[in-house]
């Protein structure tokens, strides 16, 4: 069979073209790298090629935060900033969380709302702190309220974008079966609303950990902000990465702390 | 003396015609100084303005910066040669790790020159807040942990026997927040530089109980370099000193004298060096007036102060123990240093 | 229960949608409405459920609701409307919530609704979970679970594949014709029509008017047997007649707004 013979001969695989272009989860690779950036840095500053004054070592970053540990400062520091944060946060949500739904389900609070929210959310606080502090005073009340400030604007408008995105026909449903106002908001606005809602949680912890530096400007003693800033006062750079380091360790919980109550409240995604 | 005057106009002549300074920049050694826009760098402005550095070889660059602690940053990280500044425990920080040098006096709290005033506001006067001796157990706003403020009050505590620790020091961080804190009455007193001070005497908010220089003078500010300027140029760090002391010399020269009853007089060419420092800190010149330093004509540092600000601030945990006085103040480049302690 | 329309019209801003609709819907009765798309249909059957106002006219609901019925006017959607939040079991239940029932009569009435949609095994699963057509069943299971007088649906088998759509067409007749609910069944196929409305209501292209109504005279537990294939066959024809016309045109309008 020649034929046949000549269609061998013709024969090549047909090369593969795919693959490519999505990421695969790697384990250990953001371990193993920052490990060996931190080994890259350590080395580079004992062996002089970085000065200690411009970048510490990452070991007496630690020891920094030992000798904190071994004064027995360093649980004050954070307790007083956990204090702040978590009153700051809580108001902060729940007066965004309450605003958020007025625009959201209201023409009225949107009307007035909208413009509102977006004219004072670009304002920096830490401009406001003077007059937080005519108002407020000193203690805790003016540095609770900066990190709420700051916490509102994002949660108002994340809730009433969230709020927005339920979707329509799923209202018109309730409606169609007689749920009273209230359970329409309650079992199908809110729920639907919780993705967006949660997402906005991530931004405004972010946002209330960025304020603990500012909050903690007004007059603290202890904190983790108020040490981060008299560290820099100071030019005592490996307390001030320290702090630093304190401050992005309670963001890495709070984060995974979120991604876990995500985990939980959407697991119907 | 006319000599010299005439040829300081020359030079002057010659730096204002841009093409003539072109010619001779080639042959002046440029460096950089960093200067906050305070009248206590005045002499650094009237070195520059006057050409006092460029008769000495050198092309000056005058970087400016908004906050004390940025001018011995950037002396360290070698963005500027040198650098004139308050002294903070945040320097020294920066001098105990070998990164800078003092080798003259900038300006020095002295009596009869008004620059800090310690305030009460009225709620804290009526109870009975009336006079410096009364700071212990009162609440007390400042800019920072380690700023001048905070030396001046361990001084004040020192001169009077209270305990500072029984002080409660609030960190307020700027002036703003400091100057709310006071009208709001949060804090009992507050450590105000003179304009503040006089703004808030005016509009009834509190009083004047003493001013620091009067109470205990000390030095407040000074000229540094870096360690390897010293040891690789010592020919240009001791060129500037030159050019920076015929500086204090005129400053000290038309603001800082005062006739026998230790009242104000204008000295020599007031109007004229007013002006040039009101350029440079670009406020009126009446303003300037009100809050002009003392300096010492001969650039002297107060050496002891300086020993004793460092044992201040370590005693405060706030310096390393490993930092000395010695190693970072240089007493080669002016003569006569005065107050030096033996060892 | 029986259902009436007097002269219904409709119009979105300057878009009118729907003129002069009178439609009577009898008790028991099966009425399909078809016609092009963007006629009006979703909006006539929202104006005869209460969730649209109309523009002009008015809508009626005769007799009473037989008893148990705890929403007389319910319905089922297109594209399901499920929580995705609820699971099957508690997306019935959504319905029953808001009505004085003890928790017993509500299980019982979810666990009633879920066993005559074939639904039983699934109760806990969340809607991402299942089949479009499983989707669906869940829809109608809600409305079962409050024992409607007056059904009205929305394309409810548009959003599924035609495998799916026949088996689910099945299911659906086989519980219509056991409980006989007054019923609007909106629809663009045909064939849907055909097997479950006892007449068939032909819109206009918008504005959407009445342009023939059309009787099935076969009952619907006949229609597929081969006795009633010609005559089935000479309807179909002439519904498409009526259709036709309309989805040239419609097809051929530029979209509006
Ligand atoms: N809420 C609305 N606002 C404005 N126009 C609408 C609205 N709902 C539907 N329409 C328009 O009205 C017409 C009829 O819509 P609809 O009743 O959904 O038609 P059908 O269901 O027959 O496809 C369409 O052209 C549609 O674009
Ligand atoms: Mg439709």
């Amino acid at each position: 069979m020649p034929n046949a013979r000549s269609h061998m001969d013709d024969r090549r695989p047909v090369p593969f073209r795919g693959g490519g272009f999505s990421p695969m989860p790697v384990r250990y690779a953001a371990a193993i790298g920052f490990a060996v950036l931190l080994a890259i840095w350590e080395l580079a500053v004992r062996r002089g090629l970085v000065s200690p004054i411009f970048l510490p070592a990452p070991s007496t970053i630690v020891a920094a935060l030992g000798d904190l540990w071994r004064a027995g400062t360093l649980w004050q520091h954070v307790s007083q900033s956990l204090v702040r944060l978590a009153g700051g946060w809580c108001l902060g949500t729940a007066a965004g969380l309450a605003a958020g739904l007025l625009m959201g389900v209201w023409s009225l609070g949107r009307a007035v709302g909208v413009p509102f929210v977006s004219a004072l959310f670009p304002i920096p606080k830490i401009s406001l702190l003077p007059l937080l502090i005519l108002w407020l005073g000193i203690g805790e009340a003016s540095k609770i309220a900066t990190i709420a400030l700051g916490v509102f604007f994002p949660t108002a408008i994340a809730a009433y974008t969230a709020i927005d995105a339920v979707p329509r026909n799923l209202i018109r449903m309730a409606q169609s079966f007689g749920l009273p106002a209230g359970d329409v908001l309650r079992k199908i606005v809110l729920p639907g609303a919780l993705p967006g809602i949660l997402a906005g949680f991530r931004i405004s912890t972010s946002i209330a950990l960025i304020l603990l530096v500012s909050a903690e400007m007004i007059g603290a003693q202890y904190g983790i902000g108020a040490f981060v800033l008299q560290a820099g006062n100071l030019m005592l750079t490996d307390q001030l990465l320290a702090g630093v380091l304190l401050i992005s360790l309670l963001g890495l919980m709070l984060g995974a702390g979120l991604g876990r109550l995500e985990r939980h409240l959407l697991r119907w995604r | 003396m006319i000599r010299l005057s005439r040829r300081a106009a020359v030079a002057g002549a010659l730096a204002a015609l841009s093409a003539p300074s072109v010619l001779r920049a080639q042959t002046l050694r440029k460096t950089s100084v960093g200067v906050l826009r305070l009248s206590s760098s005045g002499p650094v402005f009237i070195a520059a303005e006057r050409g006092y550095w460029r008769e000495a070889g050198l092309d000056v660059e005058l970087k400016f910066f908004t906050a004390a602690q940025q001018v011995p940053v950037a002396v360290t990280s070698g963005d500027t040669e040198f650098g004139v500044t308050g002294l903070t425990a945040s320097f020294f920080n920066l001098a105990g790790k070998g990164a800078l040098k003092i080798v003259a006096s900038q300006s020095r709290e002295a009596k009869g020159f008004p620059l800090v005033a310690y305030m009460v506001t009225n709620a804290a006067y009526e109870k009975g807040f009336r006079s410096v001796r009364d700071f212990a157990g009162k609440r007390v706003g400042i800019t920072t942990t380690g700023s001048t403020f905070h030396y001046e009050l361990g001084l004040l505590a020192k001169k009077y026997g209270f305990d500072l620790s029984a002080v409660t020091l609030v960190p307020l961080q700027t002036l703003p927040n400091m100057q709310a804190a006071f009208k709001g009455g949060q804090v009992d007193a507050i450590l105000a530089p003179v304009t503040l001070a006089r703004a808030l005497t005016a509009d009834g908010s509190g009083r004047i109980l003493a001013w620091a220089g009067d109470e205990t003078p000390w030095q407040l500010g000074a000229l540094f370099t870096s360690p390897r300027a010293i040891a690789e140029k010592r020919d240009v760090v001791e060129r500037f000193v030159r050019g920076y002391l015929r500086g204090t010399s005129d400053f000290n020269a038309a603001f800082n004298q005062r006739d026998a009853a230790g009242n104000e007089v204008r000295g020599t060419n007031f109007a004229e060096t007013i002006g040039v420092v009101a350029r440079a800190v670009q406020q009126a010149p009446e303003l300037v007036a009100v809050g002009l330093p003392f300096v010492d004509a001969l650039g002297r540092l107060d050496v002891g102060d300086i020993y004793n600000q460092i044992a201040f601030w370590q005693q405060a945990g706030l310096v390393g123990k490993d930092v000395t006085g010695k190693e970072i103040v240089d007493l080669s480049f002016v003569r006569g240093h005065l107050n030096v302690p033996k060892n | 229960m029986r259902l009436v329309c007097e002269s219904v019209g409709h119009r979105y801003g300057s878009l009118d949608v729907l003129d002069g609709i009178g439609l009577t819907v009898a008790d028991g009765e099966c009425v399909a409405v078809v016609g092009p798309s963007g006629c009006g249909k979703s909006t006539l059957l929202g104006i005869m459920g209460g969730l649209v106002e109309p523009a002009a006219g008015r809508v009626y609901f005769e007799g009473t609701a037989p008893a148990g019925s705890l929403n007389p006017i319910t319905y089922v959607f297109q594209d399901f409307a499920l929580l995705p939040w609820r699971s099957v079991a508690a997306n019935v239940s959504l319905a029953l919530e808001h009505h004085p029932l003890d928790a017993r009569e509500r299980e019982a009435r979810v666990a009633d609704a879920l066993a005559r949609t074939g639904l039983g095994e699934f109760r806990d699963a969340f809607p991402k979970q299942l089949s479009g057509g499983m989707r669906q069943r869940v829809g109608i299971a809600r409305a079962l679970a409050v024992s409607p007088a007056i059904l009205l649906m929305d394309e409810p088998l548009s959003a599924l594949d035609a495998q799916t759509r026949e088996l689910l067409m099945e299911d659906f007749l086989a519980l219509w014709l056991a409980a006989r609910t007054t019923s609007v069944y909106v629809t663009h196929n045909l064939h849907e029509a055909l097997r479950l409305a006892d007449r068939i209501c032909v819109l206009s292209r918008r504005p959407g008017r009445i342009k023939q109504i059309v009787a099935v005279g076969i009952p619907q537990a006949e229609r597929a047997a081969s006795a009633a294939a010609r005559e089935m066959s000479i309807l179909a024809d002439r519904l498409w007649a009526a259709v036709r016309e309309e989805a040239i045109d419609a097809e051929r309008e530029i979209a509006h707004g």
